[in-house]
């Protein structure tokens, strides 16, 4: 059992002198975390990134909801998420947004309040308000489009309102029709000065884990990098299996009174050691240089463990697979990309086809992030149950599977 | 000519010697092209945000509300159990959820005690969308209710109802009225995808495959610098002073050569979005050409300058890596640029991957030409030029 720690140790302390592996093992993590971090805004207080949407809005129409249509764009309450400017030509905003300087633009028509209210005894001409959105930048084109759908709808429930009222007075004999006009434009007025945002339905909104839970959105970024670099620490250690086997070390070792098992169990230890460690350093500068909350103590402890367990089958798995450290080397850094992909470090698995989440669970880094996403909503030990069990399960079938394959290779003998 | 081209078909024998090689140079870019695109939905999938619904209530006013949301550009509901709904949600399998709950009908509307339940995953953009989308069908729904209400107080205004059967058949009717004139409400917004001028169609997908490929070809275009780092330790850089080769030519075979290599690759992963992912890559091939062929010299001579300063290989392999993610991940290659802070926005334009996705984003998503993109080639070429000044000046063979 010494045998076997002293083996671990010595490897880990080789792993931690070797300057190129630092910058996967701890750089490379570290520094991606970082710019994930300043891409959605988690530096500069932004809660996801989208903010100041540039805006360019025509108002041909200059009339009442021409207006108000573009008060709302200037409102308070959309200072922070739209950047609106003014234009008087539509040729111009649709350049504005065909150069990338705008999100969208959006042109009110001459004459569109009059298609909604139209004047005593003409007929309403069908106008519409166009929205010409930049291709490229479809979130924000999104966004802009719901805001003027959900003023449109304001504008049709007043406009819906009016009419039945007043049809539903003349049809009662309350109203003679020759007062419908200017009863009307009192009605539209008192609705106008009314401003009633309340809905008639109440949206109870709530956040998962209630409304004192702030998700932060670097305890989702942070653990996928970790784990997607722990995937490379694993197949390092994989690697150095093999090259101390091409090396003539590993047999050299079966000199002293130490058995096969011994070696190759301290090997197995080194590499778990050397991945547990990157994982608490990763957790630990997170901690201190972006005020990351990681959540329960001792679910995070428990779960790098587990993940480090998991990680440390695939590692053991690739080396057994492999003919040489070479092998393992290229091979573990593919898995680790692909790994990290799938796993959801890049982009949130959710958003993939069913089948490919289904992929998904192979990796550790699915399980994990899982765990981690649980820890960081503030959930406890207790509610990691499921990702554990997996983790450690995936762990014991590979270590199976290695050993078989080890077996086979007499891996020790030169 | 003739060493510059020995020296270009030397690196290549030495790069592709394991057959390992492949999986950087095609089968990852392939893969990674694939999942993130696939995770994006094309031009003809439904690409709204799904919203899980639970209809507890069953009533007339409830099935508006889902045949409301139905219709909506911004999401759409997906009927399941309350179970269902609050395992996926659970489970972050959802990132919204919709419960009408039991009692959800008109009466409850007309006395004000209607409610909804919407859960969101907390930090989610695609809940703040879905809950705007959610808002504005409660306001189509409930918009009828309130016309009728309004026609009844504008009525007791002028003169109260005899009974209070009077007042509900005079609600029944603003009610039926009200439904009536708000299906002949006309369509009053109309969205143009920005211009085009060869209609070329608008596809999600082709950011993926346009972030992936600058991703996948800056990575070994930095690794340059291992190559210089290996010939280094091997000492062969050294031999080559004992041949009459200047270091120019040492210098153009090397860079020519991964270049060369850049440019099959990034035709390779062209292929496969016009292929796979039916992408209008091949509208200005000349344009497309120039903008590859600068964005493959500014990398190369990052790579170059990269490997005057690194010692080892096993370092140098390390670092082209981590500055190949860190630069596609800043310049917008895999999440759109507009999701970015403004200040970030301006700031990742030091980088090289920036102007290149800018200027293949011109191409494929805004019908750009040649003209377009000149402005983002003549920066790459800037890029080319310092970079490419520092490494041969700073470049020794030993």
């Amino acid at each position: 059992m010494l045998k076997t720690f002293l083996i671990g140790i010595k490897d880990l302390r080789l792993a931690f002198r070797d300057r190129a592996a630092l910058i996967f093992m701890l750089a490379a993590p570290f520094v991606l975390t970082l710019g994930m971090g300043l891409v959605t805004g988690r530096f500069s207080g932004g809660s996801n990134g989208i903010s100041d949407i540039p805006v360019v809005i025509v108002n041909l129409d200059n009339e009442q909801l021409g207006n108000t249509l573009v008060d709302i764009f200037n409102s308070d309450d959309l200072a922070d998420l739209v950047e609106p400017t003014s234009s008087a030509d539509s040729e111009a905003a649709r350049l504005l947004v065909d150069d990338d300087k705008a999100a969208a633009a959006i042109i009110i028509p001459e004459g569109f309040t009059q298609s909604v209210i139209p004047l005593a005894g003409e007929q309403p001409i069908e106008k519409k308000i166009e929205i010409y959105a930049n291709p490229s930048r479809q979130t924000s084109a999104g966004i802009i489009k719901s805001i003027v759908d959900e003023f449109i709808s304001r504008v049709d429930e007043g406009s819906v309102s009016g009419q039945v009222a007043i049809t539903q007075l003349i049809i009662s004999g309350r109203l003679a029709p020759q007062e419908a006009q200017a009863t009307g434009e009192e009605i539209g007025q008192r609705l106008n000065n009314t401003n009633d945002d309340a809905l008639a339905i109440t949206l109870n909104s709530t956040t998962a884990n209630g409304e004192a839970v702030e998700f932060d959105i670097l305890a989702y970024l942070a653990p996928g990098m970790a784990l997607m670099f722990l995937m490379y620490t694993v197949s390092y250690g994989g690697r150095s299996i093999l090259a101390e086997k091409a090396q003539g070390t590993l047999p050299r070792l079966l000199v002293s009174p130490t058995n096969s098992m011994q070696i190759l169990g301290g090997k197995v230890f080194g590499i778990f050691l050397t991945g547990a460690a990157q994982m608490l350093i990763l957790i630990g500068a997170t901690t201190l240089f972006f005020q990351l909350k990681w959540g329960d103590a001792l679910g995070v402890i428990i779960l790098v463990l587990a993940a480090v367990f998991g990680a440390t089958g695939w590692g053991m798995l690739i080396t057994a697979l492999a003919r040489t450290p070479a092998q393992v080397g290229s091979v573990g850094s593919a898995t680790m990309l692909i790994f990290g992909i799938l796993g959801g470090s890049f982009i949130n698995i959710q958003q993939m086809p069913s089948y490919i989440q289904m992929v998904s669970k192979v990796t550790p880094n699915a399980w994990a992030l899982d765990g981690f996403t649980t820890l960081g909503l503030g959930g406890t030990l207790a509610d990691l149950s499921t990702p554990i069990t997996a983790l450690l399960t995936m762990g014991i079938i590979l270590f199976l599977t290695s050993v078989l394959l080890f077996g086979k290779k007499n891996l020790v003998q030169k | 000519m003739k060493k510059i081209f020995a020296i270009a078909w030397k690196d290549a024998i030495l790069r592709f010697a394991s057959s390992s090689e492949l999986i950087f140079f095609i089968i990852l870019p392939i893969t990674f092209t694939f999942l993130l695109a696939g995770g994006t939905p094309s031009g003809d999938d439904d690409n709204r945000v799904r919203l899980v619904v639970v209809d507890q209530a069953n009533t007339s006013i409830s099935q508006e509300i889902i045949a409301e949301l139905d219709k909506s550009t911004a999401v759409r509901p997906d009927m399941v159990s309350l179970t269902e709904a609050e395992d996926e949600f659970s489970s972050r399998r959802a990132d919204v959820v919709l419960i009408i709950p039991v009692g959800l009908d008109l009466e409850s509307i007309q006395n004000g005690t209607a409610q909804l339940d919407f859960r969101q995953q907390p930090n989610n953009l695609n809940a703040s969308v879905a809950q705007r989308a959610i808002q504005t069908a409660i306001r189509r729904v409930s918009s009828a209710v309130n016309a009728a209400n309004m026609a009844v107080e504008e009525a007791e205004a002028r003169g109260t109802f005899e009974s209070s059967n009077d007042q509900q058949a005079y609600f029944n009717d603003a009610l039926k009225l009200a439904k009536s004139v708000q299906e002949d409400v006309p369509e009053r917004v109309n969205v143009v995808e920005g211009s085009t001028p060869d209609q070329v169609e608008y596809d999600p997908r082709a950011n993926q495959s346009a972030g992936q490929l600058i991703t996948w070809v800056f990575i070994p275009l930095f690794g340059i610098s291992a190559l210089f780092a290996y010939e280094r330790q091997q000492g062969t850089l050294r031999r080559i002073l004992t041949t009459p080769t200047s270091k120019a030519t040492f210098l153009l075979g090397t860079i020519s050569g991964q270049v060369a290599m850049a440019l099959i690759q990034m035709s390779l992963l062209i292929l496969f979005g016009m292929i796979a992912l039916n992408l209008s890559w091949g509208r200005e091939p000349l344009a497309l050409f120039i903008l590859l062929t600068c964005a493959a010299l500014a990398a190369g001579a990052i790579g170059t300058t990269m490997g005057t300063f690194i010692k080892s290989e096993g370092q140098a392999s390390g670092l082209s890596i981590m500055a190949g993610m860190v630069m596609s991940l800043m310049g917008g290659c895999w999440y759109p640029l507009e999701l970015f802070p403004p200040v970030v926005q301006n700031i990742v334009r030091i980088l090289p991957t920036t102007w290149a996705m800018q200027g293949l984003l011109d191409l494929v998503l805004r019908g750009g030409g040649l003209v377009d993109i000149l402005p983002e080639a003549g920066v790459l070429l800037g890029f080319a030029a310092i970079f490419f000044s520092i490494g041969i000046m700073r470049f020794r063979y030993e």
